[in-house]
């Protein structure tokens, strides 16, 4: 075993033990619930925004659809969240192809815009929709006896876990992806679209393979926050700052790209907006404050994020007169 | 009986707006043959190679890759047809080293063991294999060109596009570059197709020019019929100057 998979295997096993030092059903171990989460929302978000570099400010519309299609599966058809998860996985990977085909050849901000309406869309169809969505009183679970099949349990330790599992499912994706010719691809169209077309890449399909399969992801993470908290509306979960940016600033302060980024990126935001919130609630809006400033100290000290601090030295080219012998 | 031709361009023209940035370009290229693409600034020849490799939409024309049309199809289509094409400043990806860049290339028709051993047998072939780890961003222009050459290879071409790929060599890189496109000729059944502004090295490397002045094919033939057509002496030089001394003028050019 390398000392890298030994590594990555203490580093899980320290994460799977670290509920125990935090009370069952304290507000601690919610909180790094949550992180990890956003870590894995997040690192849904950086399939297709860190390694195609297609910077989505819509995935608050997967997340929700993931939300919305588990929960109402649940509640009228009485169909478990698991089941439900795959459905909105499904339905999420539908929604990403509509919106890809006519997307994907936009570039920059012109992509994050038209993203970003998609998902506010959506917003407003769920509030608008009382009959099936509940409209803007939104959707609460009840909560029955704790078990697996419903996806209820009585003790935080339970979700946390649960969370981990699928953090570690999705970073594991991304690595595989980033090493496998898909990724190799996927960076070639991040760095010069034309010539890696030229160089018989197929950016289109490329592309949408990264959409939908971050889409899927982004959908199973908003099943779980849905059954994590019980309660959501479209204002939670189809939220713009909410969700769409607040995955996008987790990968990118963490580092755009790399499958740690997002996992730094939401171990240390996700506590800080917290912090932020309990110390400075007596003055409305400071918390907010100091938190975008805290952001903007972030991004001015490391704009390409936590990561790029652990990023080894380029290596030189030893032999400036290299290739110059060729055919002799 | 016609000699069968690789490449059939016919009557290509690209518009934008009000403007011609090629109106009825035709021409071929045959089997194993080098054909240089020369004209002034902005004569149309890089939307030329661009409209051939699919990164630009034809307004109208057709353009046919040994016997099969290619019009309209994605560049990624053509490149697996066998034309691909470098960039005029290179376009390697920033992120990736020399070995990656070509391996990715690769990829577009081999699964990722084979495409990496294929890079390194092209690498070797270019004698690039102690950079093959480089960062691409601290190669020198002569290397990131040859670079772009391998990479474009790695697709297995029938014809290479090189656009402008002597632009800033000194005559000894020059030289290294040419025998590198001959040795290419000569070693991997290649057809080539070069856009440069290097009159000596075109004039030295290419079988047959193709001349082209805002948009549209001027002139056509060996590089020594090219040298003293007066269409061509007076698209590079302009009218006004007598005829001997315009000539006199384009020679030396090509001689330098």
């Amino acid at each position: 075993m390398s000392k890298k998979s030994l590594f990555i295997s203490a580093v899980i096993v320290a994460a799977a033990l670290a509920p125990f030092g935090f009370e069952p059903k304290g507000h601690s171990i919610r909180v790094l619930s949550t992180a990890l989460l956003f870590a894995a929302a997040a690192q849904s978000w950086n399939i297709v925004g860190g390694l195609a570099n297609q910077i989505s400010l819509g995935h608050a519309a997967f997340f929700g659809i993931g939300a919305y299609t588990s929960t109402l599966l649940y509640l009228k058809l009485g169909i478990t969240p698991w089941a439900g998860m795959l459905a909105g996985a499904f339905l999420a990977v539908i929604a990403a192809i509509i919106l890809c085909i006519p997307t994907m050849k936009l570039k920059g901000h012109y992509f994050a815009l038209a993203t970003l309406a998609f998902a506010e869309v959506l917003r407003v169809v769920a509030n608008s929709w009382e009959t099936v969505t509940g409209g803007s009183v939104g959707l609460s679970l009840p909560y029955v006896n704790p078990s697996f099949i419903d996806f209820q349990f009585a003790s935080t330790y339970w979700y946390y876990w649960i969370i981990l599992v699928t953090l570690c499912v999705i970073s594991f994706v991304f690595h595989y992806i980033s090493v496998s010719s898909l990724g190799y691809k996927l960076r070639a169209i991040r760095e010069n679209e034309d010539a890696a077309e030229v160089s018989g890449v197929n950016s289109f399909a490329v592309k949408m393979i990264a959409a939908t399969t971050s889409a899927a992801f982004m959908a199973a993470c908003g099943t779980i926050f849905a059954q994590f908290n019980y309660f959501f509306d479209p204002e939670s979960v189809f939220n713009l700052p909410g969700i769409s940016i607040r995955v996008a600033m987790i990968a990118i302060i963490g580092g755009i790209g790399t499958v740690a980024g997002p996992i730094l990126g939401a171990i240390f935001l996700i506590p800080l907006e917290e912090y932020a919130t309990a110390a400075f609630s007596s003055v409305a809006g400071l918390a907010q404050l100091v938190f975008g400033c805290i952001l903007i100290l972030a991004v001015l000290i490391q704009p390409r994020g936590f990561m790029a601090f652990c990023s080894r030295k380029k290596k030189k080219p030893q032999n400036s007169d290299v290739g110059a012998e060729v055919g002799q | 009986m016609r000699t069968p031709r690789l490449l059939e361009a016919k009557d290509l023209s690209v518009v934008f707006g009000g403007v011609h940035a090629l109106d009825g370009v035709s021409f071929s290229v045959g089997y194993g043959e080098i054909v240089g693409v020369i004209g002034p600034n902005g004569a149309g020849k890089t939307t030329l190679f661009n409209s051939l490799v699919g990164l630009q939409r034809l307004s109208s024309g057709s353009i046919c890759l040994a016997g099969e049309a290619v019009t309209g199809l994605k560049p990624h289509q053509i490149a697996k047809k066998g034309m691909t094409k470098t960039f005029q400043n290179t376009a390697l990806f920033p992120d990736m080293t020399v070995r990656q860049n070509v391996m990715t290339a690769a990829l577009s028709h081999s699964v990722q063991q084979e495409a990496f051993e294929e890079a390194d047998e092209i690498l070797s072939m270019l004698n690039l294999t102690p950079i093959g780890d480089a960062d691409v961003n601290d190669l020198t222009f002569p290397q990131k060109a040859l670079v772009e050459m391998a990479r474009a290879l790695a697709t297995r071409p029938k014809i290479l596009l090189l656009d402008e790929v002597m632009a800033a060599l000194n005559p000894v890189e020059m030289d290294e570059v040419m025998r590198v496109i001959r040795f290419l000729i000569q070693t991997c059944a290649l057809s080539i197709l070069v856009v440069e502004h290097h009159m000596r090295a075109i004039m030295a490397l290419c079988d047959r020019l193709l001349v082209i002045c805002f948009g549209r094919l001027i002139a056509e033939g060996t590089p020594a019929e090219i040298a003293n057509n007066p269409k061509v002496i007076e698209a590079y030089l302009g009218q006004g100057s007598g005829d001997a001394d315009k000539r006199d003028k384009v020679n030396r050019h090509a001689q330098n």
